[in-house]
């Protein structure tokens, strides 16, 4: 099934649904959203299908950087509500962290301990982080330990690429710019490697 | 909702060891350029482990090439003795780059720092043989080890095994990773001999990988007398293939491998079309075509996946035993398919056999249809079937389309 028994959880967090929306989707076993023969249902199963996409995209893209060693944070800006479900799932990934996600006016922050999630919602990135940095005086300064993570990444990255197999057509397919956005991504790294060929293609 | 110092004072409590600041000058670029180059022909980017929660399949980062970057591959250390005709760390190679080598200290630093930061989501450690394979070996499973033991590391771990590894190293690789491989490289011992002559390839390779198989199912038949214990080696044992590099044909490249999914227990095979690099021997060698790669996993899957018969998958290759720059599953279902096939009443193998037909929407149709008949190809279109490449080989209602598609690729 490409849509999951709780599709209706996911719809709840497209920046579209409304009580109407869902109390009609209530009405549709998960396998007739699948099918998906008639306009309505087709309408929920693609909104299902954005916010899925979005959040396993934001699960890949999001990058966290270090405030010492209790607190990770990275910017999220997407276009559904899913900040809480990704914070969460940063947050189980590294149980006993702080995790802090957000952009400049909203912040998600999620601890998890012993199977369970804390969570706070705050104002801005940056305001949060510097109020986690008053109650953990210990935890260093912003970006103190980012860019050395980064540089490692960066020249991994590049020694990953075989020009004899480039395609970057297939690049821009899974890496949309949109999404780069949206988790923070520095854009299109290595795009020193292309070509104003591979520029007039992709346009 | 919970107020944040709140949740600093639970975070300040707990006490786990930590891997403290990693300092990249600590890291030189170059070494880690040069280890990580090592391996960029190494295809194999899962990250899939069916564990008790299991580990999802997320590609954190895709190169220009089109693929995907989940894992910190890297070579342990790229000085090597074998003399493997198309790897620029073979002992043969005039253009060798100066040696490198990590601790497995280094090793677990960087992969708990790029796992934390949502780079990556776990290691997958490979090797020249350095001086002396053994303690190559152990070296990389002190990584595993440390990474494992000491930091707690839930992300995924494959472990390359050394041809001629230790039966004992390859037991204790096994209790650490996710998933373990030895590289076959050629499709069989003559094939080998033409590229490297320094490895035996029934004694270093296939013994090492039926040393895997029985520790494996030793283990299993073990776990299964003690509910609730981790599973061993959940994502099993892999391999992979230059393809091309010593002249072998398709037809002998997928004989080889279904012998390992049959005899061995392979979980899945990875092709790396072979392309000859700078300085080594095959420098002058013609590259082998990326198609020739991707026709190859097309019939890997229709034999693992689709569960076709290898008499069946036979019929794809030409005289020569070599795969056409073509869909093999559409030139299959023009020899054996005998008429059109009526998707209301075909068995699930039937359908599977259909091009455009995949395991997914073969289900859908055989769930659909019990409650009512399939009439139109747009509903064969919403259950996920590729109509334009299903259509001539299906009949709706009594019809059926006859195009030109049914007779050319």
């Amino acid at each position: 099934m490409r849509v999951p028994e709780n599709f209706l959880y996911y719809l709840s967090l497209h920046r579209q649904a409304n009580e109407r929306l869902l109390s009609l989707a209530r009405d549709y076993p998960a396998r007739e959203i699948e099918l998906a023969f008639q306009p309505k249902q087709a309408r929920i199963s693609k909104m299902v299908f954005e916010v899925m996409g979005e959040v396993h995209r934001m699960k890949a893209f999001v990058r966290l950087s270090p405030l010492g060693e209790h607190v990770l944070y990275g910017f999220l800006q997407p276009r559904h509500r899913i900040e809480e479900h990704i914070c969460d799932h940063f947050a189980r990934r590294n149980e006993g962290t702080i995790v802090v996600l957000g952009s400049g006016s909203e912040s998600w922050v999620a601890l998890c301990r012993r199977g369970g999630v804390y969570r706070d919602r705050g104002p801005g990135l940056t305001e949060t982080v510097q109020r986690l940095k008053k109650v953990l005086p210990d935890c260093g300064e912003v970006g103190e330990q980012e860019s050395n993570v980064e540089e490692l990444w960066q020249v991994y990255y590049d020694s990953q690429y075989c020009r004899e197999r480039k395609n970057v057509e297939a690049f821009k397919r899974y890496m949309p710019r949109r999404d780069q956005e949206s988790a923070g991504l520095r854009l299109v790294q290595g795009r020193r490697e292309t070509t104003l060929d591979d520029f007039l293609k992709i346009k | 909702m919970v107020s944040l110092e709140k949740i600093a004072h639970l975070a300040d409590d707990c006490r786990f060891d930590s891997t403290g600041p990693l300092l990249a000058s600590a890291i030189d670029p170059e070494k880690l350029r040069r280890l990580g180059e090592g391996t960029r022909h190494d295809v194999c980017a899962s990250t899939f482990s069916p564990r008790e929660r299991p580990l999802p399949g997320i590609c954190h980062a895709f190169t220009q090439d089109g693929r995907c970057v989940s894992l910190f591959k890297t070579l342990y250390t790229n000085h090597c003795t074998h003399s493997c005709s198309y790897c620029t760390n073979a002992s043969g190679c005039s253009r060798k780059a100066k040696a490198f080598s990590y601790t497995p200290e280094e090793l677990a630093r960087i992969t708990t720092s790029l796992y934390r930061g949502n780079y990556i989501e776990g290691l997958f450690l490979s090797s020249g043989s350095g001086r002396d394979e053994e303690s190559i070996m152990e070296n990389m499973i002190e990584a595993a080890r440390l990474l494992r033991e000491r930091w707690a590391f839930a992300g995924y771990i494959h472990l390359k095994i050394l041809p001629g590894a230790s039966e004992q190293h390859i037991r204790e690789a096994m209790m650490l990773a996710d998933r373990v491989s030895i590289n076959l490289e050629a499709a069989s011992a003559s094939h080998m001999s033409e590229i490297c002559a320094t490895k035996d390839y029934e004694r270093d390779i296939v013994q090492r990988q039926r040393y895997i198989r029985d520790f494996a199912a030793e283990k299993r038949s073990e776990d299964s007398a003690l509910p609730g214990m981790g599973r061993l080696l959940p994502a099993g044992q892999t391999t992979q293939l230059v393809v091309g590099a010593a002249g072998e044909s398709d037809r002998e490249i997928l004989e080889r491998i279904v012998y390992e999914y049959r005899e061995i227990g392979l979980r899945r095979a990875y092709y790396s079309a072979f392309s000859p690099q700078a300085g080594t021997v095959l420098e002058g060698s013609i590259p082998q075509p990326l198609w020739r790669e991707r026709r190859l996993y097309q019939m890997d899957w229709l034999y693992r996946v689709y569960r076709f018969r290898p008499e069946e998958i036979g019929r794809a290759f030409d005289e020569a035993g070599f795969l056409p720059n073509s869909d093999p599953k559409a030139s299959i279902a023009r020899q054996l398919l005998e008429g059109p096939v009526d998707p209301n009443t075909a068995a699930y193998t039937e359908l599977l056999r259909i091009p455009g037909i995949g395991p997914k929407s073969a289900q859908r149709i055989v769930a659909l249809r019990k409650t009512r008949p399939i009439a139109s190809r747009a509903e064969l279109a919403a259950l996920g079937v590729r109509i334009r490449r299903a259509t001539p080989f299906l009949k709706i209602n009594g019809w059926r389309d006859t195009t030109l598609e049914m007779w050319s690729d």
